[in-house]
């Protein structure tokens, strides 16, 4: 009944098509973004190609080319790559539980998850800090129960750094694979075993296939939030284990070496934007594939 | 059936760990702020709430904390009034290009903060912007308006324009059919951007970095520099508050739109 | 076609150990509520059953338990003589139709069939035949490779048939399988699965809330009511016959009038109702509380044939269904009386206000207790 009330009304066509007043809203924003966002982002890139006399590929060359600086990109792509599956092998069974959850749990599982984010970065690392110090909660704990007969050094340590950085990025995995498992067809699952589909079967063909999207959206912003990470490694290892954004900030607010710098902020933004076109590619794919994204 | 049962197992255990271990460094904070010795040592030792009282003497700190509030503010509510705008037009005006508008307009997201915090400060001093608050207002104002973009371009693009139509035929004008229709339908997406953005804005630390000066620092910057020079358990009172703050905020919200609408990062 | 075979109106669901699918005593609860109680059900190789009800009446729980989808608390299923109340979905060879198909959406036209052949071991080389077979079957051969996310909707009902048939299972679930179509499409489907299933020789249960659809796809019917089965039977009997109320207003349309017994005499009762006395064959005790009932097609206006049931009514609307004029009759609002004629076509001079006299055989007059 109501379908053939709606339809006539969306048959019409819309009130404006002539030039569009209600394009100009859009001005304001986009002259701001352009002005105060594009613009230095330009300027950036032509000052790291910007010499003495003119175009000078000279940052580029003392990055890419200085055993020491591959090292540092090496390290935050490692950190990126080791943050990125850590919060995937806990995140997408987590996500599972916390988008099948019902009623009340549900609410409350998910403010738990969900309350971290909002808590400062700072205050986080901070509390790792206590979590991980000789006379911190967890060589308490391992003394305790008789793990450890001295207390271990944790703090500074690659191990820390790891568990530090999964546990500041790991709701940005859990979020996006939750709202596409939530999305999932219970039914896909069942028509599977119905077809003698066993569970491990189903898990494979079925339902991984099926969150891919989540897990391609969760793995890039976690990836492109961990490579570029600054708090954390500083506060957790500090200069022993040097990323770009450490080195950019050195170069800037110590070094005054705009043009170092500047070279390694456009390393870090070329491989932001690979992260970014590579996921819509792999999202696109999966779009046409099916029609789960 | 059993490994069905597995798997659900699989999930529950790892939901309860991923908790516990997304909790741990933010509840251990709160003990250590009530102890009574002046380092972080696990089990607390004593009661006592001299850090709490402490947080007023240490310099800046509430300084910090004011300015970090107002610059979240400010710069949410410009990214609310310009975000708004901009995604009314994308979604129901003619807007040529309206696709790569819209990726534009969410893409400082993507964007690394350490990049933008450079870019914006050898931009201003190119310019000649040498004011701190009006830089970190501009500057935060790009890191809060992809929140608000998204969440009102998402929640507008969900919204029935048939139903302003329907107020319509039932004797609203336009702007009392806007307002009794559209508006109680994107609020919880306005709500929720907003949230996001104020977070984003008073939680961020690399782009502030590069804009701030001696006497304008942001709370993030101001903790950090503590942490440096003095960590003591002052830090673990101020993070508390912080938390407790949080929590607070969190359970309004809920109760104003509800949690898992908001979930849509 | 084949006989539809329409076996002996069995009053009642019984547990036959000749049947191909036998449910017994199958009960099945959520927390408090009773979804199926002591449920029992027989199906004979190659027949058709519909389980029809209204929605929370436990069909779709009864198909989910067969399915092996859920698990009952107690009762026992069988299909061909072998008990696979505990077998997972998994291992019971039990296709199933979903309502809205449930096709995967990552996957073509051509992978979604084969999935249950790949699922089960069955090597690619195997498969492909059968897979194309199994198209051509539904007449889908030149869609294989498209993702079914681009399909019709009948086109998807045909690709879930597919699926569901191409591993040869020993039964045929089907849930709401046309709910998703629109009704003209509807009739064209029902027609040509009912002709395609009895081609491949399968058992099938249709779950459905469309009587009409159950009429069209069954030998039998079983209408369900708060988890138990009212009434199994052929749809002729169903309609003809129906053992309570319920029944008689879950399929088709009737006039009904609440009343007392009046009278009782070698078989026959004696109604007092609010048109006037009625006489119906049954077995009731005077002055116990009542209701007939009257199938629209089996009242005529006027006299009618001798002996028959007459009354006195007014109508209240007219419409005009095509074929047949149906006439809805001035009843009482209050109580649950309500009239419906159906006649193949409206005498002349008979308009909304008109009194008419209808008459209906004393054969076809129903009574239930109420």
């Amino acid at each position: 009944m109501s379908a053939t009330l709606a339809a006539p009304a969306a048959a019409l066509p819309p009130l404006r098509r002539r030039l569009d007043p209600m394009a100009l809203l859009a001005l304001p924003g986009v002259a701001f973004l352009s002005v105060v966002f594009l613009l230095p982002l330009l300027l950036l890139l032509w000052s790291s190609i910007r010499g003495e006399g003119g175009f000078t590929v000279n940052g580029y060359v003392r990055v890419l080319g200085d055993a020491y600086y591959i090292g540092v990109i090496g390290n935050s792509l490692q950190l990126g790559l080791i943050t990125t599956a850590g919060a995937f092998i806990l995140g997408y069974p987590a996500a599972f539980a916390l988008a099948r959850a019902r009623g009340y749990a549900q609410v409350v599982l998910f403010a738990l998850v969900f309350l971290p984010l909002t808590v400062s970065i700072i205050v986080k690392s901070f509390g790792w800090g206590i979590v991980l110090r000789r006379d911190g909660i967890l060589n308490w704990l391992m003394l305790n129960v008789g793990l450890i007969e001295r207390p271990v050094r944790m703090i500074f340590t690659e191990g820390a750094l790891y568990a530090g950085m999964i546990n500041v990025f790991l709701p940005f995995m859990v979020l996006p694979i939750y709202s596409v498992v939530r999305m999932i067809d219970p039914r896909y699952g069942d028509a599977a075993a119905t077809l003698g589909a066993s569970p491990w079967y189903r898990f494979t063909r079925v339902t991984l296939p099926l969150t891919l999207p989540g897990v391609v959206a969760g793995a890039s912003l976690v990836f492109s939030l961990a490579v570029a990470a600054y708090v954390t490694p500083s506060l957790l290892m500090g200069d022993r284990y040097m990323t770009m954004s450490m080195v950019m900030a050195k170069a800037f607010l110590n070094l005054r070496d705009w043009q170092l710098g500047g070279a390694m902020a456009a390393v870090l933004l070329a491989v932001a934007a690979m992260v970014v076109v590579g996921a819509s590619l792999m999202q696109r794919r999966l779009a046409r594939h099916g029609g789960a994204a | 059936m059993t490994m069905d049962r597995l798997g659900t197992g699989i999930a529950w255990t790892a939901l309860i760990l991923v908790i516990a271990f997304l909790l741990l460094p933010i509840v251990v904070v709160i003990p250590v702020s009530f102890t009574e010795s002046t380092v972080f040592r696990f089990p607390p030792e004593g009661f006592s709430l001299q850090w709490y009282g402490r947080i007023r003497n240490v310099d800046g700190l509430l300084g910090a904390l004011w300015l970090s509030a107002q610059i979240a503010a400010l710069s949410t509510a410009t990214s609310l009034l310009l975000g708004t705008l901009c995604a009314i037009a994308l979604v129901r005006g003619l807007v040529p290009g309206a696709a790569a508008i819209t990726t534009f307009m969410v893409s400082p997201l993507m964007l690394p903060g350490l990049v933008l915090g450079i870019a914006l400060l050898q931009t201003m001093r190119e310019v000649g912007l040498r004011d701190a608050w009006w830089s970190l207002y501009l500057a935060h104002v790009v890191i809060t308006l992809p929140f608000v973009m998204r969440t009102v371009l998402a929640s507008l693009s969900l919204f029935d324009f048939a139903m302003v139509d329907a107020a319509r035929t039932l004797g609203c004008s336009y702007p009392k059919a806007l307002w009794r229709v559209l508006v109680p339908n994107i609020l919880p997406g306005f709500i929720s951007g907003a949230l996001f953005a104020f977070i984003a804005s008073f939680d961020n630390y690399p782009v502030s970095m590069f804009l701030v000066d001696v006497r304008t620092k942001t709370l993030p910057i101001q903790l950090l520099n503590y942490l440096e020079i003095s960590p003591d358990p002052t830090l673990a009172a101020v993070s508390t508050v912080l938390i407790g703050l949080t929590v607070i905020v969190l359970i309004l919200c809920d109760r104003l739109v509800g949690l898992r609408r908001m979930a849509s990062i | 076609m084949t006989a539809l075979g329409a076996p002996a109106p069995a009053a009642q669901a019984g547990a036959s150990s000749a049947g191909h699918l036998v449910v017994t005593g199958t009960s099945k609860r959520f927390g408090a509520a009773v979804v199926l109680e002591d449920l029992s059900l027989s199906v004979a190789k190659g027949e058709f059953v519909s389980l029809l009800g209204p929605s929370g009446c436990g069909k779709t729980t009864l198909l989910r338990c067969i399915a092996g989808l859920l698990r009952p608390d107690a009762g026992r299923i069988t299909v061909a003589g072998q008990d696979i109340t505990a077998l997972p979905a998994h291992r019971r060879n039990v296709g199933v139709v979903f309502q809205n198909y449930a096709l995967f959406p990552h996957l073509t036209v051509a992978e979604n069939i084969g999935f249950g052949l790949r699922a089960q071991g069955v090597s690619r080389a195997e498969a492909a035949p059968r897979v194309a077979e199994a198209l051509a079957l539904v007449r889908m051969g030149e869609h294989a490779d498209k993702p079914v996310t681009s399909l019709s909707g009948g086109q998807q009902q045909r690709v879930a048939v597919a699926r569901a048939l191409v591993v040869r299972p020993s039964l045929l679930l089907l849930d709401e399988p046309f709910s998703a179509l629109d009704r003209k499409l509807r009739e064209t489907m029902q027609v040509e699965l009912k002709h395609l299933l009895r081609e491949v020789g399968i058992t099938a249960i249709f779950v459905t809330h469309d009587q009409e659809e159950a009429l069209v796809v069954s030998d039998r019917i079983a209408v369900m009511n708060s988890g138990r089965i009212e009434q199994l039977a052929d749809p002729a009997t169903l309609y003809g016959r129906p053992v309570s109320l319920y029944v008689l207003d879950f399929v088709g349309q009737s006039t009904r009038l609440a009343g007392r017994i009046v009278a009782v005499e070698d078989g026959v009762v004696t109604v007092e109702t609010s048109l006037g006395p009625v006489r119906a064959p049954g077995r009731f005790a005077p002055g116990s509380r009542v209701a007939v009932a009257v199938r629209p097609e089996a009242v005529t206006l006027g006299e009618g044939v001798a002996g028959a049931n007459r009354v006195s009514a007014r109508v209240s609307e007219i419409s005009f269904l095509g074929s047949r004029t149906q006439l809805h009759l001035d009843l009482p609002a209050e109580g649950e009386d309500r009239g419906v004629v159906e006649l193949p076509r409206l005498p002349e001079g008979v308009q909304p206000g008109s009194r008419v006299t209808l008459a209906f055989r004393e054969a076809d007059t129903m009574v239930f207790p109420a």
